[in-house]
């Protein structure tokens, strides 16, 4: 612990745990200040929080390359939209599925890893099983709407009925961070560290008869859950899922928000989150803009701060460290 | 007959793969980087001679050789400039830089272009040949001869020259190579600045026959991917084999199932060499064991 006493690890950790529970309560009284834009901003911001988190499982933690998270997020938007607009489920109802869809997406995505398959090839295998999904997004009209996609309406959770901003964004909040907290907890648990131990060392882990290439599609289907989640708010949030959403635009936004918020860092996803949700509005008038910004903001960070702001901030506030994470 | 034309149109444009696929290739080979930005430096060659054949009214091939030759230049500086800068951090970097920089180079053309999708005016502009009932188009005999002559070179200077016993030497130990005085970082450049101009290559001869837009280096990429692990990932004739496999494959799907299943051949052979023979018809095992 970079020269700390065992006392001020312990200190640290509880001020860490207070911060992790100060923020959604703190976060209740947005409302109070935002209005209609500004909360719809907050709110999807509450959606790429768990995009981010999900991703960053793949992609910080298990230290995999992988192109299909915007398929998992979109296969869980469409799978909650196809559930309340052909079969007339309420929201809530339509959350589980979500879920279990991207699941099942992220564990066919990434099942070649139990063929030995690692690395390049297997984020190759995501980037044609990502562009696969998408295909039939456009081509499923049946289902999916084809290129007009499909219109949510009357969104419910629990007889409440979310039709303002606000009523969503306290229904998210909980979600958000029963879903954080449960990843937080996850990383600490056995599945937790044997993921951080693969990308550290497939061979020494595999040598403490850990089964590896389980555990590299385990890690995918715990991915593609929370991604598939975070699909179902962002369909009743937006009202509309259309393939566009899920495209290779949206990508670079999920790659930049795990890089820029801290590949590995649980903290540092939802510091990504907050950072970059807000700004592709802003390209919006300009073609071309968001995505030189974007991938201009990667290159700056992949030379000058790879570990992403999270790291900034522990280095600023030792309390924010990660827990999960360790400078190697 | 039918089906011998759709191997024949499906040849030409398997040629384009096939070198979008070698390019893609060296580069892994030289420097073990899978360059997941490759798709967009293609499209920046295609768009560089669109620039100068319809914009700047150059010949179509002085802006050829000049497109080519940018492309090398813009490859060389990526190696040099950034990828080198981060080699000591970990794998996942280089594959992010990559794709920060595919991305930055579609944003750019988005940037010029706009949303518009640009036809260019026709360069190949003579008779087609019929051989028997077959008839090869002008572009496919371009292309063929343009990829043959091209690929002849490659090899010839890969396995007969002193400079290509180099290269092969670096491929097979950076350390070993460097330690008999060959520069491996300059090498490394070279080898960028080569895959970006042989990349480029396919650009400028597909820009002539299709709409050019911005977003057409996701499709080039995806499909040099599916036609490298087809031939067997790393492997160089493998991927021409692989390149020239896959634009047949697209033909008869499209012309026996369905023309909507052409966009996802090269998913499928993607996924299912890699599910079911991961080492593709050429290469060596990919899958490791632990």
């Amino acid at each position: 612990m970079n020269g700390q006493t065992p006392q001020h690890a312990l200190a640290h950790r509880a001020l860490g745990t207070r911060v992790f529970y100060a923020a959604p309560l703190l976060a209740l009284v947005i409302p109070l200040f935002a209005n209609p834009y500004t909360q719809f901003i907050v709110n999807l911001t509450l959606v790429y929080v768990l995009v981010t988190v999900g991703f960053n499982l793949v992609l910080g933690n298990l230290g995999q390359l992988a192109f299909a998270n915007t398929a998992l997020f979109g296969i869980g938007a469409y799978t909650a939209a196809i559930l309340m607009a052909h079969a007339g489920w309420p929201f809530w109802a339509a959350i589980p599925p979500a879920g279990a869809a991207g699941a099942a997406a992220g564990f066919l995505a990434s099942v070649t890893a139990l063929r030995g398959i690692r690395n390049y090839y297997l984020a190759i295998v995501t980037l044609a099983f990502g562009e696969l999904l998408r295909w039939s997004y456009i081509h499923g009209e049946a289902l999916s709407g084809g290129t007009d996609g499909l219109t949510v309406r009357h969104a419910d959770f629990f007889g409440i009925a979310l039709e303002s901003e606000t009523a969503r964004f306290y229904v998210f909040l909980l979600i958000v961070t029963v879903i954080v907290k449960a990843v937080s907890n996850l990383m600490r648990s056995k599945i937790g560290r044997a993921i951080v131990a693969i990308r550290d060392n497939e061979l020494a882990t595999a040598s403490l008869a850990i089964p590896t290439g389980r555990y590299i599609v385990l890690a995918f289907t715990l991915s593609g859950f929370v991604v598939g989640i975070a699909g179902s708010l962002f369909a009743v949030l937006i009202g509309q899922v259309i393939p566009e959403s899920f495209g290779l635009i949206e990508l670079i936004l999920h790659f930049a928000m795990v890089l820029v918020g801290g590949l590995g860092s649980l903290f540092g996803s939802v510091l990504g989150a907050l950072a970059l949700t807000a700004l592709p509005e802003f390209f919006r008038p300009f073609p071309g803009l968001y995505e030189m910004f974007f991938g201009g903001l990667l290159i700056v960070f992949l030379l000058i701060q790879p570990r992403g702001l999270s790291a900034l901030c522990a280095k600023r506030w030792p309390a924010l460290r990660d827990r999960y994470y360790r400078e190697r | 007959m039918f089906f011998l034309q759709l191997a024949l149109s499906g040849l030409a444009q398997g040629a384009i793969y096939a070198l979008v696929a070698l390019s893609m290739c060296v580069v892994y080979r030289a420097t073990t980087v899978v360059n997941f930005g490759h798709g967009d430096l293609v499209m920046a060659g295609a768009f560089v001679v669109y620039l100068l054949v319809v914009l700047a009214g150059l010949p179509f091939p002085a802006s050829a050789i000049a497109a080519v030759a940018l492309l090398f230049i813009l490859g060389a500086l990526i190696e040099i400039g950034l990828i080198e800068r981060i080699k000591a951090g970990p794998h996942i970097g280089f594959a992010l830089m990559c794709i920060a920089v595919g991305y930055l180079l579609r944003g750019a053309a988005r940037a010029v272009w706009g949303r518009e999708v640009l036809p260019m005016p026709r360069v190949f502009d003579f008779p087609p040949v019929m051989l028997g009932e077959l008839v090869v188009t002008a572009d496919a005999l371009v292309i063929f001869s343009a990829v043959g002559v091209l690929l002849m070179l490659f090899f010839g200077l890969f396995y007969r020259t002193s400079a290509g016993r180099i290269m092969q030497a670096v491929c097979q130990s950076e350390r070993g190579a460097a330690l008999v005085g060959i520069n491996v970082r300059a090498f490394h450049g070279v080898m960028w600045g080569v895959g970006a101009a042989m990349g480029a290559i396919g650009g400028v001869l597909v820009a002539p026959l299709t709409l050019l837009h911005p977003g057409l280096g996701a499709g080039f990429l995806i499909k040099g991917f599916a036609a490298m692990t087809l031939g067997g990932f790393g492997s160089l004739g493998g991927a021409v084999a692989g390149g020239l496999l896959l634009g047949v494959a697209e033909q008869w799907v499209g012309g026996y199932v369905s023309t909507k299943l052409i966009d996802i051949t090269a998913y499928l052979v993607i996924i299912l060499v890699l599910a079911l023979r991961p080492s593709g018809l050429f290469g060596q095992a990919v899958a490791e064991r632990v």
